[in-house]
């Protein structure tokens, strides 16, 4: 039996139009920073609301030419992947301690690391810095990666714990007669199991990672092309006349981003959700 | 103490919880907590950064920060534009919320067009915005050149009346769409049966609107505004590549006033106790929403 085609009210229109303009101006900004990205510096200062007249690469071209982009971009990655895969390996391991062994010292844990969620970085920064070179973690990769490691805790137990509670222990029970060892059952039985929590947190993080400016700006060593954020932020003070330089940067920060986000979207989604729930 | 406490209790040291949690633990203490602690002793000091020496003064730091102006001023900038964006940001990602969650046509396509902002980094937000913002050749002001509204155009961000307000659109741009998912999530919980059943007991979509989606979602209310006025406090990139604090001092905040004072003033030691404030203004803000939700949680 087929329904008869509702009729659509004017209201439905109303709000779809109200959609629309809200969504345009919305994405404005970014695309204004793509179009501005392909077009030439002129073309940007005479009218900033007009389109590209061709596909103009010319900004790309001076700014691989005139900065040291490449390293940026190869150490805003390094970054990246080095600390996730990390994260990965020692918070859901933390988690699952946690959350399947209670005892009194393990709740202290927890709460002890959520509280941990509360600290701004700001606040410890300076300290920080200092540990960092007595350790000789200053001035290389090694400081900010440890430092994201450890930002990552905090959230990261919240996650995994709560989405721990959602897995039944029966399955750990079989594989553990079978002769597993909890080390063992956790990677082989249990992790797999945890795919969406992990791929939340490794987007969240990762995200976060990526855009950070102050810890890549202060620890890596000056002189040199540090990331994509540090760079594009030294050249709104360096390069005050070449905004389509900058436009160019840009870009190249923002499409990563965007790309994950189209491919994994309803990991952002899961992870918001999950972290407020419990937050 | 009945005897399974006791057993419970004295259960010997479990091997296994720890080797799963010692690296997490260890590296949270390391690099969050010691810091942390040290920051308290060093907001006792009058530390510059660099010297191996570090000097006690007591609590003339705090002192400095209870009398000076610049801390005051701070201070006052930082309620401004945390205030402003808490409340805009929440308004707003409410009112996408409620449009995404009833548009009829592309849902999932305005869900993120709302969400991309959120995505980008703070200095890219902050130069983007900084270019459309700009007296001569932005965006803002060829829009009122062509509608022939000259007389509005503004150097928006070096007329200091204005300043934290144009700082605090470029945050609820860029995080209004973050909320917005909470919203969206909670929206989605509300049961479709208790509204279908106020609809066939006559009650407009103002009445099903007030009476029963805005106390289901008040739990998310609390969370988005405790969210969004720690998150406020924290901003530091778009001011940093926007105004670099000024005019003057017109958007300098506690975060800006801490890095400032730290790194260009070789003042690390008033500078974290600036932070130490901050510390203790999350605290508490995070023990009003513990109590707000809770008092909810026994009225439910």
């Amino acid at each position: 039996m087929r329904k008869a085609q509702k009729k659509v009210k004017p209201s439905t229109f109303v709000l779809f139009a109200v959609t629309v303009i809200l969504a345009f101006l919305f994405l404005y900004p970014v695309f204004f920073a793509l179009m501005s990205a392909f077009k030439s510096n002129g073309d940007i200062l005479k009218s900033p609301i007009s389109f590209p007249k061709s596909l103009y690469i010319q900004n790309f071209k001076d700014l691989f030419a005139q900065s040291d982009f490449m390293t940026a971009i190869i150490h805003s990655l390094f970054l990246t992947v080095v600390s996730e895969v990390l994260i990965v390996f020692i918070v859901p391991m933390a988690a699952y301690g946690i959350e399947r062994r209670q005892s009194r010292a393990t709740a202290l844990t927890y709460t002890y690391f959520l509280a941990g969620m509360m600290i701004p970085f700001h606040l410890y920064m300076f300290p920080l810095f200092k540990e960092m070179k007595m350790l000789h973690l200053f001035g290389n990769m090694a400081g900010p990666i440890v430092s994201y490691i450890a930002g990552s805790i905090a959230f990261g137990t919240l996650l995994y714990c709560s989405f721990l509670k959602g897995i039944p222990l029966e399955i750990e029970e079989a594989a553990m007669i079978d002769g597993c060892t909890p080390f063992q059952t956790f990677w082989k039985v249990t992790f797999p199991l945890l795919g969406p929590c992990t791929g939340s947190m490794v987007i969240l993080n990762g995200l976060g990672i990526w855009n950070d400016y102050l810890m890549p700006y202060l620890v890596l060593p000056s002189g040199k092309a540090k990331t994509i954020t540090v760079e594009i932020a030294g050249f709104v003070g360096q390069y005050t006349a070449r905004w389509d330089i900058v436009f160019a940067g840009t870009v190249i920060s923002i499409v990563p981003a965007l790309i994950i986000f189209c491919m994994f979207q309803k990991y952002f989604v899961k992870g918001i959700t999950a972290g407020a729930a419990k937050g | 103490m009945n005897s399974t406490n006791k057993a419970a209790k004295k259960k010997k040291f479990d091997k296994t919880a720890f080797a799963f949690i010692a690296p997490a633990f260890l590296l949270f203490t390391l690099f969050i907590i010691v810091p942390t602690v040290s920051s308290v002793y060093y907001s006792f000091t009058s530390w510059d950064g660099i010297s191996p020496n570090v000097k006690f003064i007591g609590l003339a730091n705090y002192k400095e920060i209870f009398t000076s102006d610049r801390f005051g001023n701070a201070m006052k900038n930082t309620i401004i534009l945390t205030v402003f964006i808490s409340i805009f940001e929440n308004s707003i990602a409410l009112a996408l919320a409620l449009i995404v969650d009833n548009v009829r046509w592309g849902k999932n396509f305005f869900r993120s067009a709302f969400y991309i902002p959120v995505l980008i980094s703070g200095i890219v937000s902050g130069f983007i915005w900084k270019i459309m913002y700009n007296y001569n050749f932005g965006t803002f002001n060829a829009v009122l050149d062509n509608l022939g509204l000259e007389a509005w155009k503004q150097d928006w961000l070096g007329n200091s009346a204005l300043t934290l307000i144009m700082i605090g659109v470029v945050l609820i741009w860029k995080g209004a769409g973050y909320y917005m998912i909470i919203y969206l999530a909670s929206l989605q919980s509300v049961s479709q049966d208790l509204i279908e059943a106020a609809q066939i007991d006559g009650a407009s979509p103002w009445q099903r609107f007030k009476s029963i989606t805005v106390p289901l979602i008040s739990g998310a209310f609390t969370i988005n505004f405790t969210l969004s006025l720690i998150n406020g406090l924290k901003v530091f990139d778009q001011i940093n590549v926007m105004t670099d604090g000024g005019p003057g001092f017109t958007s300098e905040t506690l975060v800006y006033l801490l890095y400032k004072v730290g790194f260009n003033e070789g003042r690390q030691g008033f500078g974290t106790a600036v932070g130490i404030m901050l510390l203790f203004i999350i605290i508490v803000l995070n023990t009003i929403q513990q109590k707000f939700l809770r008092s909810r949680e026994v009225q439910m």
